[in-house]
């Protein structure tokens, strides 16, 4: 007897499990991709190319509110290898009533490191005292074009800025989202002196040098620092003085800027396994659910199973049939669910709404995805259909 | 008939693996909704580590920037007479173009009636004297490196066509937007724009403590074309963060229920697959369509009620067992995931409603069956 050509499975009993399937999967792609969106957007926070390396302060909570000597970024610049250091200043602002965050940079500097595509008016200057750039994301959030002034409040000091918008950059990156302004405008709002940045990017050549040999330069300067003029060699007579401060190296740290974004990601326990096992959690606890829809299934269609007994089909035969009429269909749903799931998350992307820290996420759908829910949702499919059968017999 | 028939169709097999499905479900809200709130928690615990200011600013309410606000100077006088108001600084801010050793430049002008106090509300260093007299200037650190200004310099301010010349006789460094202004006593800013009557803003402070009323008193004080904004705001960041994490959770909350919609119905419908025989005996026995409708639904939502409530203690429960391992294994780990009892409210009612939607359709079904139907 071929039960493959018996088709005894009614489409619309098919359909319960159909609806349980997709939702599932929807919820899981949902789950795992909006939060390996937010991972990777923050994790990618500083550029995630291999020759940017950060040196940050190890002891900060978070990446915002560390305080390196921006010194460090002179000592590091003469190394051979290194192509440009940049000092950061990033702080939480509030303008227009909205929470954003501005950076505070050395605008030729920067340029080295992070190409921005003007948009609208001019690139800034380390002389625009009162003025900035704005990235496209949060000048459409803020419906402000160039030339339009913004009154900025401070969040970690007493300070407020009013600063023209120059221009409006794409950078297709979290920078979108931010305000950058000449590096002194980013120290008032931090309420610190000129002496000291939130971190250093540095754009090296890998083949030259390593964030190790970064280290040991700075521990080299630690604990001998080099008897420069108090004001930093080569860096008297501009807008920015780079005085020499004192640092301990324990409270140090050189990484490659995505590394140094996981570091803090891992800390508290975040990490791309993590979040895929929390979605493959979220996954099997809405799996008993597809259990039951199995279940159900077969209860429809227990008459039919009973008359297949009856004419001689062995457990096992029935077992495999059904196995192999349904799998198929599971696979199928759970396609659709993660369309759907990917769909919503792109209606959520373009509506522009969904924001972790005042920085809007991108999603990337990653194929290990679709693999581990198929795999998952036929296993649950596959368990509730095996258990349902051994009661009945 | 009907608490009695109820109690037939929970002695249903299938009753006991659907209530779990639901509280499994809830569960990862609940679960989700605890860990959030103590991040929640712990950012609005960050908003009392920062040293929140005192300080405030007056605003024309029209104006869309500081330079283009014009209100009232004496505003600054009815000001000192709230109790409680420490400090008021009115201030002209406006851009001037500035000439020095031939080089000319756009600033920002700021012009303050009371120079002793200005720095001292700033803080920060002072090279040489304070500017008081109307032929006098103080510039700021940026601005004096930008444009190469000395002690002492001349320097030629116009505006409009009226220029004045003052001599430079301080440079400071405040850590604030006057770093890169020029400063002028009151009556220098009089000369070049005219207009005596009007300040572009006043900056007041309170005393430490008596930090709430006097801007309740000070709100009712005000003209209606003039607005006060607290200078360091660490609570709308918050607030705004917050907020983000919610509509976030929010959103992906509603694939649940989704979920729990979809799952509410394979309940509904096991049910009447598997109490045909309790259904067509009701049928037989007189019990109306309308009254087998209203049974379904309420088996439904005491399934959903019984899930919920069980699925909230196993989320709260199992959010709060994961952050101890977690802690154990992640020094730097320290969740408390916690619940208050109007979310834990609002998620069940949200589960019956979710549950309600979903049992509808196989409830109006069944009950739709006539005896003959049910029997077949």
């Amino acid at each position: 007897m071929r039960l493959l050509r018996f088709s005894y499975i009614r489409t619309r009993s098919l359909l319960v499990l159909a609806l349980i399937l997709t939702a599932a999967s929807a919820l899981f792609s949902f789950t795992a991709i909006s939060f390996l969106g937010f991972y990777k957007t923050f994790s990618s926070y500083l550029g995630e190319e291999e020759d940017i390396v950060a040196i940050y302060d190890r002891k900060s909570d978070t990446p915002f509110t560390g305080l390196v000597s921006m010194q460090l970024a002179v000592s590091v610049q003469s190394l051979q290898g290194v192509l440009a250091a940049s000092p950061e200043v990033i702080v939480p602002v509030i303008a227009k009533g909205e929470s954003m965050f501005l950076r505070g940079v050395v605008p030729a500097v920067f340029a080295k490191l992070t190409k921005l595509c003007l948009l609208q008016g001019d690139q800034l200057r380390l002389e625009d005292s009162d003025s900035v750039m704005m990235g496209i994301r949060l000048a459409e959030r803020l419906r402000m074009d160039a030339g339009e002034k913004i009154l900025a409040f401070a969040v970690l000091a007493q300070s407020y800025v009013e600063l023209e918008v120059k221009g409006i950059f794409e950078s297709k990156t979290a920078l979108d989202d931010e305000i950058l302004a000449p590096i002194y405008v980013g120290q008032w709002m931090r309420g610190i002196d000129y002496d000291h940045v939130t971190l250093i990017r540095v754009k090296i050549e890998r083949s030259l040098v390593s964030p190790s040999r970064i280290f040991a330069e700075l521990s080299r300067e630690a604990s001998e620092p080099s008897q420069g003029n108090e004001e930093g060699d080569g860096q008297q007579g501009g807008i920015v003085t780079w005085p020499r401060a004192l640092f301990s190296i324990e409270d140090i740290g050189v990484e490659g800027a995505a590394r140094f974004m996981k570091i803090y990601l891992d800390n508290y326990g975040v990490t791309e396994e993590t979040i895929l096992i929390l979605s493959i959690m979220v996954f099997s606890l809405a799996g008993a659910s597809v259990i039951s829809a199995s279940k159900t299934l077969i209860q429809q269609h227990k008459g039919e199973i009973e008359v297949l007994r009856s004419v001689g089909a062995s457990n096992r035969t029935i077992r495999t049939d059904l196995l192999a009429k349904v799998l198929p269909w599971s696979v199928a749903f759970s396609m659709v669910g993660t369309g759907i799931g990917i769909l919503a998350l792109m209606i959520f992307e373009r509506s522009g709404h969904l924001e972790v820290l005042s920085h809007g996420i991108s999603f990337q759908f990653d194929p290990l995805i679709l693999v581990l829910q198929l795999i998952v949702s036929s296993l649950i499919v596959a368990l509730g259909i095996l258990s349902s059968l051994r009661s009945q017999v | 008939m009907i608490l009695l028939t109820l109690n037939m169709l929970f002695r249903k097999r299938g009753t006991a693996p659907s209530i779990l499905a639901i509280a499994l479900l809830v569960a990862i809200l609940a679960s989700m909704g605890s860990i959030t709130n103590h991040i929640n928690s712990e950012a609005e615990a960050l908003k009392e580590l920062v040293n929140i200011g005192e300080t405030y600013i007056f605003l024309s309410k029209q104006s869309s920037s500081i330079t283009s606000s014009q209100i009232d100077a004496n505003l600054a006088g009815v000001l000192k007479t709230v109790p409680g108001v420490n400090h008021v600084l009115p201030q002209k801010i406006f851009k001037a173009n500035m000439t020095v050793k031939s080089n000319e430049k756009a600033i920002l002008l700021r012009a303050i009636a009371d120079p002793d106090l200005f720095f001292d509300l700033r803080g920060g260093s002072l090279d040489g004297a304070k500017a008081k007299a109307r032929g006098e200037a103080c510039v700021g650190e940026i601005l004096a490196r930008m444009v190469g200004i000395n002690l002492g310099d001349q320097v030629n301010l116009t505006i409009n066509d009226v220029t004045i010349e003052v001599r430079v006789v301080g440079i400071f460094r405040t850590m604030t937007q006057s770093d890169s202004e020029l400063v002028v006593p009151m009556e220098a800013a009089h000369n070049l724009t005219g207009s005596e009557g009007k300040v572009s803003m006043i900056e007041f402070t309170l005393e430490v403590d008596a930090m709430k009323d006097p801007i309740q008193n000070i709100y009712k004080l005000l003209p209606g074309d003039v607005e006060v904004m607290q200078v360091q705001q660490p609570g709308k960041f918050i607030q705004d963060i917050n907020a983000q994490t919610l509509f976030f959770l929010n959103n992906w909350s509603l694939a649940v229920y989704a979920v729990v919609v979809a799952a509410s119905h394979i309940v509904a419908a096991r049910l009447t697959s598997e109490s045909t025989y309790e259904l067509a005996m009701l049928r037989a026995l007189g019990t109306r369509k309308r009254h087998i409708f209203t049974l379904i639904l309420t088996y439904m939502v005491t399934v959903a009620t019984i899930g919920s409530i069980l699925g909230v203690a196993l989320g709260i429960a199992g959010a709060q067992t994961a952050s101890t391992v977690a802690g154990w294994m992640l020094t730097s780990l320290n969740l408390a995931p916690f619940m208050e009892l109007d979310q834990a409210l609002e998620l069940i009612i949200l589960t019956q409603a979710s549950s309600i939607v979903g049992s509808i359709f196989a409830a109006f079904k069944a009950a739709g069956k006539t005896f003959e139907e049910l029997i077949l």
